[in-house]
Protein backbone atom coordinates (compact mmCIF):
# COMPACT_ATOMS: atom_id res chain seq x y z
CA UNK A 1 0.00 0.00 0.00
CA UNK A 2 1.06 3.36 -0.79
CA UNK A 3 1.99 5.88 2.17
CA UNK A 4 -1.05 7.60 1.04
CA UNK A 5 -3.65 5.49 2.00
CA UNK A 6 -7.08 5.33 3.63
CA UNK A 7 -8.80 3.11 5.58
CA UNK A 8 -12.20 2.91 5.83
CA UNK A 9 -14.88 1.90 8.93
CA UNK A 10 -18.00 1.24 9.17
CA UNK A 11 -20.51 -1.58 10.15
CA UNK A 12 -22.60 -2.36 7.98
CA UNK A 13 -24.94 0.04 6.44
CA UNK A 14 -23.32 2.80 7.20
CA UNK A 15 -23.20 3.57 3.17
CA UNK A 16 -19.79 2.54 2.41
CA UNK A 17 -20.43 1.39 -1.03
CA UNK A 18 -23.36 4.18 -1.49
CA UNK A 19 -20.27 6.66 -0.53
CA UNK A 20 -17.51 4.49 -3.01
CA UNK A 21 -19.53 4.85 -5.90
CA UNK A 22 -20.62 8.35 -5.61
CA UNK A 23 -17.22 9.42 -5.03
CA UNK A 24 -16.04 7.53 -7.45
CA UNK A 25 -18.18 9.25 -9.82
CA UNK A 26 -17.36 12.46 -8.37
CA UNK A 27 -13.59 11.95 -9.08
CA UNK A 28 -13.96 10.98 -12.70
CA UNK A 29 -15.76 13.91 -13.19
CA UNK A 30 -13.06 15.80 -11.88
CA UNK A 31 -14.70 19.15 -10.69
CA UNK A 32 -13.90 18.80 -6.87
CA UNK A 33 -10.87 18.97 -4.59
CA UNK A 34 -10.20 15.96 -6.18
CA UNK A 35 -9.43 14.32 -9.26
CA UNK A 36 -8.76 10.90 -10.58
CA UNK A 37 -5.48 10.92 -12.51
CA UNK A 38 -6.05 7.92 -14.46
CA UNK A 39 -8.10 4.94 -13.57
CA UNK A 40 -8.68 3.12 -10.52
CA UNK A 41 -7.56 -0.98 -10.60
CA UNK A 42 -10.75 -2.59 -9.89
CA UNK A 43 -14.49 -0.97 -10.33
CA UNK A 44 -15.89 -4.64 -9.85
CA UNK A 45 -16.94 -3.51 -6.11
CA UNK A 46 -18.84 -0.73 -7.03
CA UNK A 47 -20.13 -1.96 -10.67
CA UNK A 48 -23.07 -2.91 -9.20
CA UNK A 49 -24.05 -0.10 -7.09
CA UNK A 50 -22.92 2.70 -9.88
CA UNK A 51 -25.54 0.47 -12.13
CA UNK A 52 -28.30 0.75 -9.17
CA UNK A 53 -27.55 4.55 -8.91
CA UNK A 54 -27.73 5.44 -12.34
CA UNK A 55 -31.42 3.61 -12.31
CA UNK A 56 -32.55 6.05 -9.39
CA UNK A 57 -32.32 2.57 -6.74
CA UNK A 58 -30.07 2.14 -4.06
CA UNK A 59 -27.28 -0.67 -4.11
CA UNK A 60 -27.45 -4.26 -1.98
CA UNK A 61 -25.99 -4.96 0.94
CA UNK A 62 -21.89 -6.44 0.56
CA UNK A 63 -21.66 -9.83 1.41
CA UNK A 64 -19.75 -10.25 4.57
CA UNK A 65 -16.45 -12.37 2.93
CA UNK A 66 -15.59 -9.20 0.27
CA UNK A 67 -12.71 -7.67 0.73
CA UNK A 68 -11.42 -6.25 -2.40
CA UNK A 69 -8.93 -3.39 -2.33
CA UNK A 70 -9.56 -0.70 -5.35
CA UNK A 71 -6.41 1.79 -5.67
CA UNK A 72 -7.10 4.77 -6.89
CA UNK A 73 -4.95 7.63 -8.52
CA UNK A 74 -6.08 11.01 -7.50
CA UNK A 75 -4.29 14.10 -7.63
CA UNK A 76 -5.63 17.30 -6.02
CA UNK A 77 -5.97 20.79 -7.77
CA UNK A 78 -2.49 22.11 -6.87
CA UNK A 79 -0.99 18.30 -8.45
CA UNK A 80 -0.43 16.43 -5.30
CA UNK A 81 -0.31 12.61 -6.06
CA UNK A 82 -2.05 10.20 -3.81
CA UNK A 83 -3.28 6.74 -4.02
CA UNK A 84 -6.00 6.27 -2.61
CA UNK A 85 -6.67 2.44 -1.06
CA UNK A 86 -10.40 1.72 -1.54
CA UNK A 87 -11.35 -0.99 0.17
CA UNK A 88 -14.94 -2.22 0.21
CA UNK A 89 -15.93 -5.08 2.45
CA UNK A 90 -18.89 -6.29 4.61
CA UNK A 91 -19.54 -4.19 7.70
CA UNK A 92 -19.74 -7.49 9.42
CA UNK A 93 -16.33 -8.16 9.45
CA UNK A 94 -16.08 -5.11 11.39
CA UNK A 95 -18.90 -6.14 13.64
CA UNK A 96 -17.51 -9.97 14.13
CA UNK A 97 -14.05 -8.34 15.17
CA UNK A 98 -15.72 -6.55 17.56
CA UNK A 99 -17.53 -9.49 19.38
CA UNK A 100 -15.32 -12.13 19.23
CA UNK A 101 -12.48 -9.78 19.96
CA UNK A 102 -10.08 -10.98 17.33
CA UNK A 103 -8.48 -9.00 15.04
CA UNK A 104 -8.19 -11.24 11.29
CA UNK A 105 -4.27 -10.64 10.30
CA UNK A 106 -5.16 -9.03 7.13
CA UNK A 107 -7.01 -6.30 8.93
CA UNK A 108 -3.73 -5.61 11.15
CA UNK A 109 -2.03 -4.85 7.81
CA UNK A 110 -4.26 -2.80 6.52
CA UNK A 111 -4.11 -0.84 9.89
CA UNK A 112 -0.74 -0.72 10.22
CA UNK A 113 -0.08 0.25 6.75
CA UNK A 114 -2.88 3.46 6.45
CA UNK A 115 -1.61 6.90 7.92
CA UNK A 116 -5.62 7.62 8.35
CA UNK A 117 -8.34 6.42 8.95
CA UNK A 118 -12.02 7.35 7.83
CA UNK A 119 -14.69 6.01 10.62
CA UNK A 120 -18.14 5.98 8.94
CA UNK A 121 -21.00 6.27 11.45
CA UNK A 122 -24.68 6.74 11.36
CA UNK A 123 -26.15 8.11 13.84
CA UNK A 124 -29.47 6.80 12.87
CA UNK A 125 -28.55 3.43 13.61
CA UNK A 126 -27.21 3.98 16.73
CA UNK A 127 -29.30 3.50 19.98
CA UNK A 128 -29.32 6.08 23.20
CA UNK A 129 -31.11 3.98 25.50
CA UNK A 130 -32.94 5.72 28.55
CA UNK A 131 -31.52 5.16 32.02
CA UNK A 132 -32.59 6.51 35.38
CA UNK A 133 -30.99 9.62 34.92
CA UNK A 134 -33.00 10.69 31.61
CA UNK A 135 -36.30 9.49 32.71
CA UNK A 136 -36.28 8.74 36.53
CA UNK A 137 -37.95 6.26 38.18
CA UNK A 138 -39.85 7.22 41.48
CA UNK A 139 -38.98 3.97 43.19
CA UNK A 140 -35.90 1.66 42.40
CA UNK A 141 -36.13 -0.33 45.29
CA UNK A 142 -37.31 -4.40 45.48
CA UNK A 143 -36.90 -4.61 41.75
CA UNK A 144 -34.21 -5.65 41.86
CA UNK A 145 -34.14 -8.18 38.09
CA UNK A 146 -30.99 -10.83 39.17
CA UNK A 147 -30.76 -12.09 35.77
CA UNK A 148 -30.63 -9.24 32.58
CA UNK A 149 -29.07 -9.69 29.27
CA UNK A 150 -26.30 -7.80 28.89
CA UNK A 151 -26.23 -5.32 26.12
CA UNK A 152 -23.36 -3.36 25.12
CA UNK A 153 -24.55 0.48 24.31
CA UNK A 154 -23.36 1.46 20.44
CA UNK A 155 -21.27 4.34 21.47
CA UNK A 156 -18.90 1.36 23.89
CA UNK A 157 -18.56 -0.70 20.99
CA UNK A 158 -17.06 1.74 18.69
CA UNK A 159 -15.04 3.08 21.06
CA UNK A 160 -13.73 -0.97 21.68
CA UNK A 161 -13.45 -0.86 18.44
CA UNK A 162 -11.12 1.78 17.76
CA UNK A 163 -8.78 0.90 21.25
CA UNK A 164 -8.90 -2.68 19.55
CA UNK A 165 -7.30 -0.99 16.03
CA UNK A 166 -5.29 1.12 17.88
CA UNK A 167 -3.85 -1.70 20.10
CA UNK A 168 -3.42 -3.50 16.64
CA UNK A 169 -1.89 -0.80 14.73
CA UNK A 170 0.77 -0.55 17.56
CA UNK A 171 0.02 2.71 18.92
CA UNK A 172 -1.56 2.06 22.11
CA UNK A 173 1.16 3.75 24.67
CA UNK A 174 2.00 6.46 22.17
CA UNK A 175 1.44 10.50 21.75
CA UNK A 176 -1.95 11.84 19.55
CA UNK A 177 0.59 12.84 17.50
CA UNK A 178 1.62 9.55 16.73
CA UNK A 179 -1.34 7.76 15.80
CA UNK A 180 -3.13 7.64 12.45
CA UNK A 181 -5.04 10.50 11.47
CA UNK A 182 -9.16 10.71 12.03
CA UNK A 183 -11.69 11.73 10.16
CA UNK A 184 -15.03 10.73 11.29
CA UNK A 185 -17.74 10.90 8.89
CA UNK A 186 -21.40 11.22 9.96
CA UNK A 187 -23.13 9.02 7.13
CA UNK A 188 -27.16 9.52 6.34
CA UNK A 189 -26.82 13.30 7.52
CA UNK A 190 -30.28 13.75 5.54
CA UNK A 191 -32.22 11.44 7.92
CA UNK A 192 -31.01 13.31 10.84
CA UNK A 193 -32.64 16.15 10.77
CA UNK A 194 -30.16 18.12 12.94
CA UNK A 195 -29.25 21.98 12.66
CA UNK A 196 -25.74 22.25 13.58
CA UNK A 197 -21.97 21.45 13.37
CA UNK A 198 -21.34 17.26 12.42
CA UNK A 199 -19.31 17.56 15.84
CA UNK A 200 -22.06 18.77 17.91
CA UNK A 201 -24.27 16.05 16.10
CA UNK A 202 -21.71 13.76 17.52
CA UNK A 203 -21.13 15.20 20.68
CA UNK A 204 -24.98 15.37 21.54
CA UNK A 205 -25.70 11.27 20.23
CA UNK A 206 -22.46 9.80 21.09
CA UNK A 207 -20.90 12.00 23.94
CA UNK A 208 -18.71 9.35 25.19
CA UNK A 209 -17.11 8.20 22.07
CA UNK A 210 -16.91 12.22 20.97
CA UNK A 211 -15.05 12.61 24.17
CA UNK A 212 -12.77 9.77 23.48
CA UNK A 213 -12.25 10.76 19.88
CA UNK A 214 -11.48 14.34 20.79
CA UNK A 215 -8.66 13.17 23.73
CA UNK A 216 -7.37 10.08 21.50
CA UNK A 217 -6.42 11.85 18.16
CA UNK A 218 -5.02 15.41 17.45
CA UNK A 219 -7.34 17.48 15.53
CA UNK A 220 -9.58 14.69 14.26
CA UNK A 221 -11.95 15.78 11.65
CA UNK A 222 -15.72 15.18 11.98
CA UNK A 223 -17.85 15.95 9.36
CA UNK A 224 -21.50 14.85 7.64
CA UNK A 225 -21.78 13.26 4.28
CA UNK A 226 -25.17 12.48 2.48
CA UNK A 227 -24.04 10.65 -0.08
CA UNK A 228 -27.42 9.65 -2.16
CA UNK A 229 -28.78 13.18 -0.67
CA UNK A 230 -32.19 11.73 -0.26
CA UNK A 231 -33.09 7.72 0.74
CA UNK A 232 -33.42 6.13 -2.55
CA UNK A 233 -35.41 2.11 -2.20
CA UNK A 234 -33.87 -0.56 -3.77
CA UNK A 235 -36.83 -1.56 -5.89
CA UNK A 236 -38.75 1.79 -7.21
CA UNK A 237 -36.94 3.90 -9.22
CA UNK A 238 -36.53 8.19 -7.66
CA UNK A 239 -37.30 9.41 -11.40
CA UNK A 240 -35.86 12.74 -10.39
CA UNK A 241 -32.31 10.56 -9.69
CA UNK A 242 -32.73 8.88 -12.92
CA UNK A 243 -32.60 12.15 -15.25
CA UNK A 244 -30.69 14.27 -13.58
CA UNK A 245 -28.16 11.64 -12.83
CA UNK A 246 -26.90 10.45 -9.25
CA UNK A 247 -23.67 12.89 -9.77
CA UNK A 248 -26.00 16.17 -9.32
CA UNK A 249 -26.59 14.63 -5.58
CA UNK A 250 -25.25 14.23 -2.77
CA UNK A 251 -23.41 16.41 0.11
CA UNK A 252 -20.89 17.21 3.00
CA UNK A 253 -21.05 18.65 6.00
CA UNK A 254 -18.07 20.51 6.83
CA UNK A 255 -17.06 21.30 10.23
CA UNK A 256 -18.90 24.61 10.39
CA UNK A 257 -21.91 23.30 9.66
CA UNK A 258 -22.07 24.50 5.92
CA UNK A 259 -23.00 22.38 2.88
CA UNK A 260 -21.15 21.37 0.05
CA UNK A 261 -21.68 19.40 -3.20
CA UNK A 262 -18.06 18.47 -3.32
CA UNK A 263 -17.78 14.53 -2.18
CA UNK A 264 -14.06 14.60 -2.24
CA UNK A 265 -13.82 17.01 1.00
CA UNK A 266 -13.40 14.23 3.30
CA UNK A 267 -10.42 12.64 1.69
CA UNK A 268 -9.32 15.32 0.39
CA UNK A 269 -9.24 17.14 4.56
CA UNK A 270 -7.24 13.75 5.79
CA UNK A 271 -4.84 14.26 2.78
CA UNK A 272 -4.07 17.73 3.66
CA UNK A 273 -3.86 16.56 7.08
CA UNK A 274 -0.93 13.93 6.33
CA UNK A 275 1.33 16.23 4.13
CA UNK B 1 1.52 -25.77 22.38
CA UNK B 2 3.06 -23.97 25.05
CA UNK B 3 1.71 -21.49 27.64
CA UNK B 4 3.92 -18.35 28.59
CA UNK B 5 6.17 -18.91 31.48
CA UNK B 6 4.53 -15.34 32.97
CA UNK B 7 1.89 -15.88 35.06
CA UNK B 8 0.08 -12.74 34.45
CA UNK B 9 0.53 -13.14 30.72
CA UNK B 10 -1.98 -16.19 29.32
CA UNK B 11 -0.77 -16.34 25.68
CA UNK B 12 -1.84 -17.90 23.11
CA UNK B 13 -5.25 -18.09 24.73
CA UNK B 14 -4.99 -14.43 24.83
CA UNK B 15 -2.76 -11.70 22.91
CA UNK B 16 0.65 -10.97 24.94
CA UNK B 17 0.29 -8.66 27.78
CA UNK B 18 2.91 -7.41 26.95
CA UNK B 19 1.51 -6.01 24.00
CA UNK B 20 3.82 -8.13 21.41
CA UNK B 21 1.34 -8.62 18.05
CA UNK B 22 3.64 -11.30 17.07
CA UNK B 23 4.27 -14.25 19.80
CA UNK B 24 7.76 -14.73 18.65
CA UNK B 25 9.05 -11.08 19.23
CA UNK B 26 8.41 -11.76 22.70
CA UNK B 27 11.46 -12.39 24.47
CA UNK B 28 9.98 -14.33 27.39
CA UNK B 29 7.98 -16.37 24.79
CA UNK B 30 9.21 -19.29 25.11
CA UNK B 31 6.21 -21.85 23.23
CA UNK B 32 6.90 -23.74 20.32
CA UNK B 33 4.51 -25.19 18.02
CA UNK B 34 4.52 -28.58 17.99
CA UNK B 35 3.15 -30.01 14.95
CA UNK B 36 1.30 -32.79 17.01
CA UNK B 37 -0.85 -30.76 19.05
CA UNK B 38 -4.11 -29.83 17.88
CA UNK B 39 -5.56 -28.35 21.63
CA UNK B 40 -4.76 -24.75 20.43
CA UNK B 41 -6.66 -23.61 16.94
CA UNK B 42 -4.07 -21.91 15.58
CA UNK B 43 -5.25 -19.03 13.62
CA UNK B 44 -3.19 -15.65 11.76
CA UNK B 45 -5.41 -13.54 13.93
CA UNK B 46 -4.62 -10.91 16.38
CA UNK B 47 -5.71 -11.77 20.13
CA UNK B 48 -6.00 -9.24 22.30
CA UNK B 49 -4.58 -9.06 26.02
CA UNK B 50 -7.84 -7.38 27.62
CA UNK B 51 -11.15 -8.91 27.36
CA UNK B 52 -13.47 -6.05 28.11
CA UNK B 53 -14.56 -7.37 31.09
CA UNK B 54 -14.12 -6.42 35.23
CA UNK B 55 -9.96 -6.69 35.44
CA UNK B 56 -8.64 -9.00 37.68
CA UNK B 57 -5.18 -9.05 39.39
CA UNK B 58 -2.91 -10.78 36.38
CA UNK B 59 -4.68 -8.25 33.94
CA UNK B 60 -2.65 -5.10 35.87
CA UNK B 61 0.20 -5.16 34.65
CA UNK B 62 -1.30 -4.45 30.77
CA UNK B 63 -3.30 -1.41 32.15
CA UNK B 64 -0.28 -0.55 34.63
CA UNK B 65 2.39 -0.42 32.02
CA UNK B 66 2.14 2.98 30.91
CA UNK B 67 1.96 4.34 34.49
CA UNK B 68 0.88 3.48 37.79
CA UNK B 69 -2.60 3.74 37.91
CA UNK B 70 -5.02 5.27 40.58
CA UNK B 71 -6.62 3.12 42.27
CA UNK B 72 -9.93 4.71 43.79
CA UNK B 73 -11.00 2.14 46.37
CA UNK B 74 -14.83 2.16 47.35
CA UNK B 75 -15.36 0.67 51.09
CA UNK B 76 -18.46 0.06 52.62
CA UNK B 77 -20.91 -2.57 54.10
CA UNK B 78 -23.32 -4.52 51.63
CA UNK B 79 -25.85 -2.95 49.81
CA UNK B 80 -24.64 0.39 50.55
CA UNK B 81 -24.79 1.44 46.69
CA UNK B 82 -21.31 0.83 46.06
CA UNK B 83 -21.27 -0.70 42.55
CA UNK B 84 -24.69 1.63 42.15
CA UNK B 85 -21.98 4.34 42.39
CA UNK B 86 -19.87 3.05 39.62
CA UNK B 87 -22.58 2.50 37.20
CA UNK B 88 -24.31 5.76 37.87
CA UNK B 89 -20.47 7.42 37.10
CA UNK B 90 -20.17 5.60 33.91
CA UNK B 91 -24.41 5.80 32.45
CA UNK B 92 -23.00 9.94 33.60
CA UNK B 93 -20.03 9.77 31.21
CA UNK B 94 -22.25 8.07 28.55
CA UNK B 95 -24.44 10.78 28.24
CA UNK B 96 -21.51 13.49 28.23
CA UNK B 97 -23.61 14.93 31.17
CA UNK B 98 -20.42 15.14 33.40
CA UNK B 99 -18.89 18.66 33.86
CA UNK B 100 -15.56 17.12 34.59
CA UNK B 101 -13.46 19.90 34.93
CA UNK B 102 -10.35 20.08 32.16
CA UNK B 103 -10.76 16.17 31.82
CA UNK B 104 -12.28 13.91 29.14
CA UNK B 105 -12.84 10.09 28.66
CA UNK B 106 -10.21 8.78 27.21
CA UNK B 107 -10.87 4.97 26.84
CA UNK B 108 -11.55 1.81 28.51
CA UNK B 109 -10.18 -1.96 29.30
CA UNK B 110 -13.22 -2.74 31.08
CA UNK B 111 -16.18 -1.64 28.62
CA UNK B 112 -17.92 -5.14 28.73
CA UNK B 113 -17.53 -4.83 32.97
CA UNK B 114 -19.11 -1.01 33.01
CA UNK B 115 -21.80 -1.98 31.32
CA UNK B 116 -22.52 -4.76 33.10
CA UNK B 117 -22.55 -2.91 36.02
CA UNK B 118 -24.59 0.30 34.29
CA UNK B 119 -26.62 -2.43 32.37
CA UNK B 120 -29.60 -2.76 35.03
CA UNK B 121 -29.77 1.35 35.58
CA UNK B 122 -31.09 1.01 32.47
CA UNK B 123 -34.25 0.88 30.92
CA UNK B 124 -34.55 -2.21 28.37
CA UNK B 125 -37.53 -2.94 26.55
CA UNK B 126 -39.95 -3.97 28.97
CA UNK B 127 -37.61 -4.10 32.22
CA UNK B 128 -37.33 -1.14 34.45
CA UNK B 129 -33.95 -0.10 35.77
CA UNK B 130 -33.21 -1.08 39.04
CA UNK B 131 -30.44 -1.20 41.34
CA UNK B 132 -27.37 -3.83 40.03
CA UNK B 133 -27.39 -7.17 41.59
CA UNK B 134 -25.60 -7.83 44.84
CA UNK B 135 -21.89 -8.01 44.32
CA UNK B 136 -21.46 -11.89 44.93
CA UNK B 137 -18.43 -12.42 47.31
CA UNK B 138 -16.29 -14.68 45.92
CA UNK B 139 -13.59 -15.61 47.53
CA UNK B 140 -11.28 -13.35 45.88
CA UNK B 141 -8.15 -11.74 46.88
CA UNK B 142 -8.87 -8.84 45.25
CA UNK B 143 -11.53 -7.02 44.04
CA UNK B 144 -12.79 -6.80 40.26
CA UNK B 145 -11.19 -3.68 38.68
CA UNK B 146 -12.86 -1.36 36.54
CA UNK B 147 -10.62 0.85 34.58
CA UNK B 148 -11.41 4.42 33.01
CA UNK B 149 -8.89 6.34 31.37
CA UNK B 150 -8.99 10.23 31.41
CA UNK B 151 -7.29 12.50 29.42
CA UNK B 152 -6.04 16.00 31.28
CA UNK B 153 -5.43 18.51 28.08
CA UNK B 154 -3.86 20.89 30.59
CA UNK B 155 -0.98 18.35 31.55
CA UNK B 156 -1.18 16.96 27.58
CA UNK B 157 -1.41 13.71 29.51
CA UNK B 158 -3.40 10.70 30.16
CA UNK B 159 -4.27 9.03 33.85
CA UNK B 160 -5.96 5.55 34.49
CA UNK B 161 -8.09 5.17 37.29
CA UNK B 162 -9.14 1.76 38.45
CA UNK B 163 -12.28 1.64 40.38
CA UNK B 164 -12.57 -1.56 42.88
CA UNK B 165 -15.99 -2.96 42.86
CA UNK B 166 -16.03 -5.37 45.76
CA UNK B 167 -18.97 -7.24 48.06
CA UNK B 168 -19.79 -5.65 51.28
CA UNK B 169 -19.05 -8.73 53.38
CA UNK B 170 -15.33 -8.19 52.93
CA UNK B 171 -15.20 -4.91 54.54
CA UNK B 172 -17.52 -6.17 57.25
CA UNK B 173 -15.28 -9.42 58.29
CA UNK B 174 -11.83 -6.92 57.59
CA UNK B 175 -13.42 -3.90 59.86
CA UNK B 176 -13.73 -7.05 62.95
CA UNK B 177 -10.84 -8.62 62.04
CA UNK B 178 -8.00 -6.98 59.91
CA UNK B 179 -6.29 -10.55 59.42
CA UNK B 180 -9.45 -12.64 58.97
CA UNK B 181 -8.91 -14.54 55.99
CA UNK B 182 -12.77 -13.64 54.39
CA UNK B 183 -11.01 -10.15 54.49
CA UNK B 184 -8.64 -10.11 52.39
CA UNK B 185 -9.91 -8.68 49.27
CA UNK B 186 -10.84 -5.50 51.85
CA UNK B 187 -7.01 -5.89 52.99
CA UNK B 188 -6.06 -5.61 48.78
CA UNK B 189 -7.96 -2.81 48.70
CA UNK B 190 -6.78 -0.57 51.68
CA UNK B 191 -3.35 -1.86 50.61
CA UNK B 192 -3.07 -0.59 46.65
CA UNK B 193 -6.29 2.39 47.19
CA UNK B 194 -4.74 5.52 46.55
CA UNK B 195 -8.21 7.16 47.56
CA UNK B 196 -10.63 5.46 49.89
CA UNK B 197 -14.25 6.27 50.05
CA UNK B 198 -15.97 5.27 52.90
CA UNK B 199 -19.73 4.56 51.72
CA UNK B 200 -22.81 5.63 54.48
CA UNK B 201 -25.94 3.52 53.65
CA UNK B 202 -28.49 6.10 54.47
CA UNK B 203 -31.13 3.47 54.10
CA UNK B 204 -29.87 1.36 56.58
CA UNK B 205 -28.98 4.15 58.95
CA UNK B 206 -33.10 4.89 58.26
CA UNK B 207 -34.05 0.91 58.73
CA UNK B 208 -34.86 -1.09 61.44
CA UNK B 209 -31.04 -2.15 62.13
CA UNK B 210 -30.43 1.05 62.22
CA UNK B 211 -28.24 0.84 65.01
CA UNK B 212 -26.06 -2.30 63.96
CA UNK B 213 -25.84 -0.47 60.73
CA UNK B 214 -24.43 2.35 62.81
CA UNK B 215 -22.36 0.48 64.70
CA UNK B 216 -20.73 -1.64 61.88
CA UNK B 217 -20.14 1.95 60.03
CA UNK B 218 -18.15 2.98 63.08
CA UNK B 219 -15.89 -0.04 63.01
CA UNK B 220 -15.35 0.46 59.43
CA UNK B 221 -14.73 4.12 59.81
CA UNK B 222 -11.97 3.05 62.78
CA UNK B 223 -10.25 0.72 60.75
CA UNK B 224 -10.07 2.44 57.38
CA UNK B 225 -8.51 5.73 60.04
CA UNK B 226 -6.31 2.66 61.02
CA UNK B 227 -5.11 1.83 57.62
CA UNK B 228 -5.41 4.46 55.52
CA UNK B 229 -1.42 5.68 55.97
CA UNK B 230 -2.05 9.62 55.30
CA UNK B 231 -4.75 9.24 51.99
CA UNK B 232 -7.16 10.58 51.33
CA UNK B 233 -10.38 9.74 52.58
CA UNK B 234 -14.10 10.75 52.07
CA UNK B 235 -16.96 9.99 54.04
CA UNK B 236 -19.83 9.34 51.19
CA UNK B 237 -23.28 9.23 52.25
CA UNK B 238 -25.45 7.37 49.68
CA UNK B 239 -29.22 7.18 48.98
CA UNK B 240 -28.62 10.58 49.82
CA UNK B 241 -32.99 11.32 48.73
CA UNK B 242 -33.57 9.32 52.24
CA UNK B 243 -33.89 10.90 55.57
CA UNK B 244 -31.88 9.86 58.64
CA UNK B 245 -32.46 11.28 61.92
CA UNK B 246 -30.18 13.90 63.41
CA UNK B 247 -28.39 11.95 65.93
CA UNK B 248 -27.57 8.65 64.01
CA UNK B 249 -26.13 11.49 61.04
CA UNK B 250 -23.91 13.08 63.79
CA UNK B 251 -22.78 10.07 65.33
CA UNK B 252 -21.68 8.15 61.83
CA UNK B 253 -19.80 11.70 60.93
CA UNK B 254 -18.42 12.30 64.45
CA UNK B 255 -16.59 8.67 63.92
CA UNK B 256 -15.29 9.09 60.86
CA UNK B 257 -14.26 12.96 61.59
CA UNK B 258 -13.01 11.83 65.00
CA UNK B 259 -10.22 9.93 63.48
CA UNK B 260 -9.63 11.21 60.41
CA UNK B 261 -10.70 15.27 60.49
CA UNK B 262 -9.69 15.64 56.90
CA UNK B 263 -12.14 13.29 55.66
CA UNK B 264 -14.34 14.80 52.89
CA UNK B 265 -17.88 14.50 53.04
CA UNK B 266 -20.17 13.89 49.89
CA UNK B 267 -23.83 13.28 49.32
CA UNK B 268 -24.94 11.08 46.36
CA UNK B 269 -28.19 10.01 44.98
CA UNK B 270 -28.88 9.05 41.86
CA UNK B 271 -32.49 9.89 41.95
CA UNK B 272 -32.32 13.64 40.79
CA UNK B 273 -33.74 16.21 42.83
CA UNK B 274 -36.09 18.92 41.02
CA UNK B 275 -36.78 18.16 36.78
CA UNK B 276 -34.38 19.34 34.16
CA UNK B 277 -33.11 18.32 31.20
CA UNK B 278 -29.82 16.73 32.01
CA UNK B 279 -30.43 14.85 35.20
CA UNK B 280 -27.66 14.33 36.80
CA UNK B 281 -27.93 12.79 39.86
CA UNK B 282 -27.10 14.08 43.08
CA UNK B 283 -23.61 14.71 43.93
CA UNK B 284 -21.99 12.08 42.07
CA UNK B 285 -20.36 14.64 39.56
CA UNK B 286 -18.57 16.61 42.15
CA UNK B 287 -17.42 13.07 43.68
CA UNK B 288 -16.10 12.02 40.32
CA UNK B 289 -14.42 15.65 39.99
CA UNK B 290 -13.18 15.53 43.65
CA UNK B 291 -11.37 12.14 43.00
CA UNK B 292 -9.88 13.28 39.55
CA UNK B 293 -8.43 16.05 41.15
CA UNK B 294 -6.35 14.23 43.93
CA UNK B 295 -2.91 13.46 43.23
CA UNK B 296 -0.26 10.85 44.40
CA UNK B 297 1.80 12.49 46.92
CA UNK B 298 5.09 13.66 44.94
CA UNK B 299 7.99 15.54 45.32
CA UNK B 300 9.07 18.72 42.90
CA UNK B 301 12.99 19.04 42.52
CA UNK B 302 13.83 22.66 42.95
CA UNK B 303 14.95 24.13 39.52
CA UNK B 304 18.84 24.15 39.61
CA UNK B 305 19.93 27.96 39.22
CA UNK B 306 21.48 28.66 36.60
CA UNK B 307 24.91 30.28 36.45
CA UNK B 308 25.76 31.81 32.91
CA UNK B 309 23.11 32.45 29.94
CA UNK B 310 25.38 30.06 27.64
CA UNK B 311 23.34 26.43 26.79
CA UNK B 312 26.62 24.75 27.05
CA UNK B 313 27.75 26.21 30.61
CA UNK B 314 24.46 26.90 31.77
CA UNK B 315 24.61 24.29 34.60
CA UNK B 316 27.74 23.43 37.11
CA UNK B 317 29.89 26.11 35.91
CA UNK B 318 32.43 27.34 38.78
CA UNK B 319 31.66 30.84 40.15
CA UNK B 320 34.85 33.32 40.65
Amino acid sequence: MSRDSILLLGESGVGKTHFGAQLLRRLMKGDGHLRMSGQATNLEPFESALESLNEGKAAGHTATSTYMDSVWPVADVAGHQAELVWPDYGGEQIKSMISSRRVPNAWQSRVRQAPAWLLLIRLQQTRFGEDIFSRPLGDLRGAAIENRELQISDQARLIELLQMLIFVGGAATGRQADRPRLGVLLTCWDELDFDGTPAAALEERLPMLAAFVRSTWYAPSIMGLSALGRPLSPHDKDSDYVSRGPEHFGYVVKPDGLHSSDLTLPIQMLLDGLR
Amino acid sequence: MQKCKRQACFAPDTGCDLGYLNLSKCSEWTGRTTPDSIDVELTDEVLLPWSGSALGLADLGFVAGRARPMVVGIAGPQNAGKTTLLGAWYLLLGRGAVGLEDRQFAGSFSLTGWEAVAGSLRWNPGQPPSFPPHTTSRSGRAPGLLHLSFWDARLARVTDYLMTDAPGEWFQRWSVNRDSAEGAGARWVSAHADVLLLVADREALSGENMGSARGALQLLARRVAAERRGRPVALVWTKSDIEITNQIEQSVREAVRGTMPDAEEFSVSVVSSGPGKHEVGVGLVELLNWILAIRRPHVELPSPSATSNDPLFMFGARTS
